[in-house]
């Protein structure tokens, strides 16, 4: 995370510039922040979800129905499904508010996320 | 035996409003608008999402036991600040 090439230093306001002076060093950084934004997504989320409500629901029709493989399938796809609708709803929101706001009601967002999961912990 | 359809279509159901509004789809919603690669938000996502059903629907119950609820969604808790932290402010060195 401390890794100089994934701050974001200023993509939104000069991304032209940014371009025309070394395309290979951005595609150097643009592809160390796609697997930096992968990875740090996919362990929260995966370590967020671990025991959540949904996975207790796949474990209950599966464990009633003994058709572990059809309930996962459907079960894959529904999430495909939401996380899509997420991604594309962002982006949508992008689209209509600056980078600033954006990134103010985002990170709010996941602070809010950040203690539902805390008082989760203290809960259990 | 004929591909149940119906059970698919249940837990299709099932899972999708469960997810709906809960906190990986906010957390999809919040980072992929602000993120750099969306892209990478969306298959982080989901990946994340099918990997903890697959494990779910492998080790039913057992996952409470390999893993400590309160551990892990401690850690989550903290990458999600890190997140949040990162976003608000963005000069700092995180």
């Amino acid at each position: 995370m401390k890794d100089p090439s994934m701050t974001p230093s200023p993509p939104k306001l000069s991304i032209d510039a940014d371009r025309s002076t070394d395309a290979a060093s951005d595609l150097r950084t643009a592809k160390a922040s796609f697997l930096g934004v992968f990875l740090s997504t996919f362990i929260t989320i995966f370590l967020a979800e671990l025991g959540d409500k949904t996975q207790v629901a796949t474990l209950l029709i599966s464990a009633q129905s003994h058709k572990p493989v059809t309930v996962f399938i459907g079960a894959a796809a529904a999430l495909i499904g939401t996380s899509l609708v997420g991604v594309l709803l962002g982006q949508w929101l992008a689209q209509r508010v600056s980078p600033e706001t954006l990134d103010i009601l985002a990170g709010i967002l996941l602070l809010v996320i950040s203690v539902g999961l805390v008082a989760d912990v203290v809960a259990l | 035996m004929p591909f149940d359809w119906n059970l698919l279509g249940v837990s299709f159901v099932t899972v999708f409003l469960s997810e709906l509004g809960d906190k990986s789809q906010l957390a999809a919603i919040a980072l992929g608008g602000s993120s750099s690669s969306p892209k990478a938000v969306f298959f982080g996502t989901a990946a994340a999402l099918v990997l903890a059903s697959f494990l779910g629907v492998l080790l039913g119950e057992g996952t409470a036991q390999i893993l400590p609820e309160q551990t892990v969604k401690g850690i989550a808790a903290i990458g999600f600040a890190l997140m949040a932290v990162r976003l608000l402010w963005p000069d700092g060195d995180l």
